[in-house]
């Protein structure tokens, strides 16, 4: 599903790089990447979701070389394979409920908002406790409904992987985990392969691999 | 496209308050200086074009554009009289016609103007109700007025008291509504026309009372050699009738009485040139030609105009750089927002386009406003800004 091989990545600006020898993440699976701040956590996500490109070696996500591909064929790609869950949720406050869960749909092209994909929304928001609040803005919302409204918009392409970046860290222990145990049943439900970026020790013992970014390769700060 | 509309649309009703100051000020930017320039150059080819249908205008000596926008335009500037004999003069010269324009009184706030029926012909004013002026006391209303007030052929109007306050002075008369003209969207759509004798009537120069001849002796105080002086008890007449018409009278030569103005109108262009030939020495009088006159006031509008269209353009400039200022803001407070976009799989054109989208809808929105704006003040702001003009100048 994921696969990198001697990749090499530094920002323009210099200051950080990150490398990678060897790194594989089987499909269907739920693995969590650990690592202190300023390890390259981030930057792995951003590389295996393409919106980083790596200066040499391979990076292949769901079967596609990403580092190959242009600009657009990247950002095609990841909207069309990749679903998103950030630490901030990064909800639209303009939009309801309803509006932010098909906001990828409004971003691009290739994403066809029709009469399927309005059900298909209306289905992940009752599958995940959301169908009373869809007509709601973000600031109306608890911070545990807006975690599961950007989880919602994370799977409504119906995504072959799940990138999801440290999105429990602003939620108490109690709804913390409830917003894993949705995203876990959604992601095992539709066979979606996730990957997390963590800083939470105690959660590890739910993921089925873990990927220490400081030993991926030597990494230069 | 749609999507980015879509958005727009969403963030934009979602900032209204914001959005609308922004309409709001777009609108005045993109419609005051070209509403205020086609509007001054409405009013001022409509006061032209009124001067210029006067060919000459005798009044007495002192401000021409005061003496022009009282007789042309009703607006009361105060303006010393002339005489009767003045317009008589004129008809005497063989050269031209005149026409008497008597103003200073107010019938409900309309100007009471008091001519002669050589005016509706000479200014191409049709009857649309009734009929003309035939006998002392009657009116006829500028459409404007008969709209106004709900007044038509048959009705009455009372000329307004000119000293509100004191008992001695002149009271209202009761005039006769005798017909309605037709608009000629012009001033004398605002107008109530009379004969010049009912105007003197109105203003308290010529009176109607009870015949003294059968007056008992409650009513006369002393009769002598020719001579009655009655007292308070005598009726006079605040409406003029077929039964009382008679008794209404003007003590001492009614050629000495006061007109605003005469209007000269020459039979032909040597006429003109001789008439005002006549008058180029005149000590007390003034003939002038309106077009003339009007068409310096332009002048002077067109320079402040000009001004205003500088101090127009900066304010707007103000407004714009005011526009992207908050636009710039706006977006570096979206930042996050357009960094999500772009990490969704969003390209830097689409969130261009969205924010496109935005500002059109916005320029759209203030274009509309304008244009309604502008309509607006075609509608009613050429009669408004003509008002302005004429009670400024």
């Amino acid at each position: 599903m994921i696969s990198l091989r001697d990749v090499r990545f530094e920002y323009a600006r210099g200051g950080f790089s990150l490398n990678v020898a060897e790194l594989a993440v089987p499909s269907g699976a739920r693995a969590a990447a650990i690592g202190p701040s300023g390890s390259g956590k981030t930057t792995l996500l951003n590389l295996i979701s393409g919106i980083e490109r790596p200066r040499s070696g391979e990076v292949s996500t769901a079967g596609v070389r990403v580092d190959r591909l242009s600009p657009a064929a990247r950002r095609s790609f990841r909207i069309t394979k990749i679903g998103f869950v950030f630490q901030e949720f990064l909800l639209l406050e303009y939009l309801d409920v309803l509006d932010n869960i098909l906001y990828p749909y409004r971003l691009h092209r290739e994403l066809r908002l029709d009469a399927s994909v309005r059900s298909r929304a209306h289905r992940l928001a009752s599958d995940l406790g959301l169908k009373s609040l869809l007509d709601r803005l973000p600031a109306e919302l608890s911070q545990g409904e807006r975690q599961r409204v950007a989880i919602a918009r994370a799977l409504v392409t119906s995504p072959t992987l799940i990138l999801a970046d440290e999105p429990t860290g602003t939620l108490d222990p109690a709804t913390k985990q409830q917003a894993l145990d949705l995203l876990f049943e959604q992601c095992e439900a539709r066979s979606t392969t996730l990957l997390m970026v963590t800083h939470d020790h105690g959660l590890l013992e739910q993921f089925g691999q873990i990927i220490d970014v400081e030993a991926l390769g030597p990494t230069e700060a | 496209m749609r999507d980015s509309i879509y958005l727009a649309v969403r963030y934009l009703r979602h900032h209204r308050a914001k959005t609308l100051l922004l309409v709001l000020s777009l609108s005045v930017f993109l419609g005051l200086p070209l509403v205020m320039r086609a509007m001054s150059r409405a009013t001022q080819q409509s006061l032209l074009s009124r001067a210029e249908a006067t060919p000459l205008l005798l009044g007495k000596k002192g401000s021409s554009l005061d003496l022009v926008v009282e007789a042309l335009y009703f607006q009361l500037k105060g303006v010393e009289p002339i005489t009767e004999a003045d317009v008589d003069a004129i008809h005497g010269t063989g050269l031209a016609l005149g026409i008497p324009i008597r103003t200073g009184l107010m019938a409900r706030g309309f100007p009471l103007v008091g001519t002669s029926l050589d005016y509706f012909p000479f200014r191409k004013l049709r009857i649309a109700e009734g009929r003309g002026l035939a006998m002392m006391g009657d009116c006829v209303l500028g459409s404007a007025v008969s709209e106004t007030l709900g007044l038509g052929s048959g009705d009455a109007l009372l000329t307004s008291p000119s000293t509100l306050f004191d008992l001695a002075g002149v009271y209202p008369l009761k005039l006769h509504v005798v017909g309605v003209l037709e608009p000629a969207h012009g001033p004398d759509d605002e107008a109530v026309f009379v004969d010049v004798k009912t105007a003197w009537v109105a203003e308290g120069l010529g009176h109607g009372h009870q015949d003294l001849a059968r007056a008992g002796p409650d009513v006369v105080l002393k009769r002598q050699e020719g001579t009655v002086t009655a007292n308070a008890k005598l009726v006079q007449y605040n409406e003029i009738t077929e039964s009382n018409v008679d008794s209404f009278h003007f003590h001492g030569d009614p050629s000495t009485y006061p007109v605003s103005a005469a209007i000269a109108v020459p039979h032909d262009e040597k006429a003109s040139i001789l008439l005002r030939g006549r008058f180029v020495d005149a000590p007390t009088r003034q003939l002038v030609r309106p077009a003339q006159v009007v068409d310096s006031l332009n002048k002077q509008i067109f320079r402040f105009e000009r001004v205003l269209q500088i101090v127009m353009w900066t304010v707007g400039l103000a407004t714009a750089v005011m526009f992207v200022l908050v636009m710039v803001l706006s977006w570096r407070l979206r930042a996050e927002e357009l960094r999500t976009m772009t990490r969704l799989g969003c390209s830097r054109w689409k969130v261009a386009q969205i924010m496109g989208a935005e500002i059109a809808l916005m320029v759209g929105a203030s274009i509309l406003t304008a244009g309604v704006f502008g309509i607006l003040m075609a509608q009613y702001g050429e009669a408004w800004l003509q008002n302005l003009i004429l009670r400024g100048s």
